[in-house]
């Protein structure tokens, strides 16, 4: 009994438990979900065998039906266009505010800092937020591009089925530009002075010195970014219901939220399920990028 | 080497806001010379060389190198070279991209930049790790691809920022003269800045010292040993460091009457103002230590330290006076010694200005 005791406040009792403990989170809170959805991908389930697991097996008819469904390649163009859309322009946006901070002027920590109100800032806020500014008539966006001349008339972004995806697009740059800013910051602060000094001796310019110097260097941290920004952006959902609800028309509808709609506004959880599923291969490759980017760090 | 000069400063300042780095700084450095910069941190050694490599802006003077005014040229148009400190090789670069950097920035084709990179390998022993990255490599080593990485470019001059810092000490001995050794194979114009006398005075033709800004004397290494024009370059050059003894000058004028206990009068060879207020500089390997009371300065020792070639005395009192004597010595610790120095070996510093008399 003695030694049991001691083993587990020093020994490898403890160590069981610890890694135990944490296990147990990960199964109980991450794996049980995840097979239990995967398990629903391939189930009859409806509003009668709800509360019971087993349900009539379905084979692949859940995934031939989300294929078939006519807006399916709407939904799946929508959500390219928003995932790239944003990764794109969180990263490109963020990059060049994290190098702008880079140079020392009066602030430039503080003001960086006061950036970060945008992500943490709820999402629902930030729609609502985004929701007026991009408003047809009285939205400020509008006032603003046709005061610089750029539009005549007026976008309706919400309402206007070529515009609508773009709209959340616009939204979740905004909203993911503070993280993505962030992670770059503290790799170009990384990156030693004497290699910038060292490469513009060696008669690299500016343009050369970012291309030789802080792109290679960046290398993993831009991997961590990018891969994280996929991950993010395909968990996005609070700006849909607060901007556009995914319409007209599913115009602005993508795989997320189309997800959430199966199962809970129309409550067929096998279909809801499935369409998760296909998310999670995307996801998966992403975080297969992510590990493998983090593991790499080239560090002199 | 009457030429024109590779480097010229001409009063040369620089200011960090109210802080005052570089004050009216001259400097000529002729083409192939080896030039120290030498001074305790803090002194703007290292700002002059940054300043010459054009990483720090100056506020005024004119900057030369090769006939060409320098100031605001920026660091890439003024074809220097510059081994840091921290190597500052490219850690994601293989030795041979390292090597090739400047090179490929430059478009030179890629056979020939190859080319160049193995010659540079070749000279410096670097030919079996061009294929490495430099975290595989070890200090001396990273230190050599920092070098080849300067000469591949051939530059108008070398700019060393204390590079031998990293290593430890037997390296640094053997690469204090393979550096020299390069400078003169090359025939190339390096500037070196170093906070260790001992590597100024070894590798350099010509040691500045320098201390708040301004140069406190220049010359040839031994004639900065010989006939230091201030305190601190005495001080400063020379290992184990000079004694310094206050005290003043005697009625006669030719002796120097000092605070220390033990000793009448040192006669110092030279004429000087009587009643004037000195400080005595004594080297300790000037000192003649003899065991008993005959000697112009007999004072107990304290300590005795042997390397074998060398032994250590330091007399008790104050101010502690430390002696070398080559070879071994029979004086013991509690011993009482007797002192001669030779007076056209003691240095005499004013009080005041601190500069020699």
């Amino acid at each position: 009994m003695r030694r049991i005791l001691s083993s587990i406040t020093d020994g490898k009792g403890f160590d069981l438990i610890m890694v135990g403990v944490t296990m147990l989170f990960l199964f109980a809170l991450a794996g049980v979900p995840l097979v239990y959805n995967v398990v629903m991908s391939f189930q009859q389930v409806d509003m009668f065998n709800l509360n019971t697991f087993s349900r009539p097996f379905a084979g692949f008819e859940n995934y031939v039906a989300i294929v078939s469904q006519p807006e399916f390649w709407l939904v799946i163009r929508n959500t390219a266009i928003f995932v790239f859309g944003s990764i794109a322009g969180q990263f490109i946006f963020g990059f060049a505010l994290a190098i702008f901070f880079m140079l020392s002027f009066p602030f430039a920590s503080t003001i960086r800092g006061l950036f970060l109100v945008s992500w943490v800032m709820p999402g629902l806020v930030v729609g609502a937020l985004w929701g007026w500014i991009l408003a047809g008539d009285f939205g400020v966006l509008n006032a603003i591009l046709r005061g610089l001349g750029i539009i005549d008339g007026t976008m309706f972004w919400k309402s206007d089925p070529n515009l609508s995806i773009w709209a959340v697009t616009i939204a979740n740059i905004w909203l993911g530009l503070a993280f993505n800013m962030m992670l770059l910051s503290v790799g170009l602060a990384g990156i030693p002075r004497d290699l910038y000094e060292a490469a513009e001796l060696d008669g690299a310019n500016g343009w050369q010195r970012f291309t030789t110097i802080t792109l290679p260097m960046m290398r993993s941290t831009i991997g961590a970014v990018l891969a994280l920004g996929l991950i993010y952006t395909l968990q996005q959902f609070d700006l849909f219901p607060a901007i556009t609800e995914g319409g007209p028309a599913n115009s602005s509808n993508v795989a997320q939220y189309w997800a959430w709609q199966w199962s809970f506004q129309l409550f067929d959880f096998a279909k809801g399920a499935t369409v998760s599923m296909m998310m999670l291969i995307f996801v998966l490759v992403a975080s297969i990028v992510y590990v493998r980017s983090t593991r790499h760090e080239v560090r002199g | 080497m009457s030429a024109q000069p590779q480097i010229e400063l001409v009063g040369i300042d620089k200011h960090y806001g109210s802080f005052h780095a570089l004050k009216n700084i001259d400097l000529v450095i002729p083409k192939g010379q080896f030039v120290a910069l030498v001074g305790p941190s803090g002194c703007g050694k290292s700002t002059l060389l940054r300043s010459i490599a054009g990483l720090e802006s100056i506020t005024g003077g004119t900057m030369k190198i090769a006939g060409a005014v320098m100031n605001g040229v920026p660091p890439r148009k003024r074809d220097v070279a510059m081994v840091f400190q921290s190597y500052a090789l490219y850690p994601h670069m293989t030795v041979e991209q390292n090597l090739t950097y400047s090179l490929r920035l430059k478009r030179v084709p890629r056979a020939e930049a190859k080319k160049a990179a193995d010659e540079v390998a070749k000279t410096i022993g670097l030919q079996q790790l061009m294929h490495r990255y430099p975290r595989e490599l070890s200090g001396g080593q990273r230190q050599r691809v920092a070098m080849g990485r300067a000469i591949i470019r051939n530059p108008k001059a070398f700019l060393f920022d204390e590079p031998l810092s990293n290593l430890d000490a037997a390296l640094r001995v053997h690469m204090r003269k393979e550096i020299r050794a390069l400078h003169d194979r090359l025939g190339a114009t390096s500037v070196y800045v170093t906070h260790d006398q001992i590597e100024a005075m070894t590798m350099a033709d010509h040691v500045v010292v320098m201390r708040d800004g301004v140069i406190e004397q220049q010359g040839s290494p031994l004639e900065l040993y010989d006939t230091p024009a201030t305190r601190f370059v005495a001080g400063f050059i020379g290992s184990p460091a000079m004694n310094f003894i206050p005290g003043t000058i005697a009625a006669d004028g030719q002796h120097v009457t000092l605070e220390i206990e033990g000793v009448a009068a040192l006669p110092i060879g030279r004429n000087l103002e009587p009643g004037r207020r000195v400080t005595v500089g004594l080297r300790p390997e000037h000192i003649e230590a003899t065991p008993g009371t005959s000697g112009q300065i007999v004072l107990p020792v304290s300590v005795v330290e042997s390397t074998g070639s060398l032994t250590y005395l330091t007399t008790d009192g104050a101010p502690e006076l430390t002696v070398v004597i080559t070879g071994r010595s029979d004086i013991r610790s509690k011993d009482t010694v007797g002192l001669t120095i030779a007076p056209e070996r003691v240095h005499i510093f004013d009080a005041e200005t601190e500069r020699a008399l």
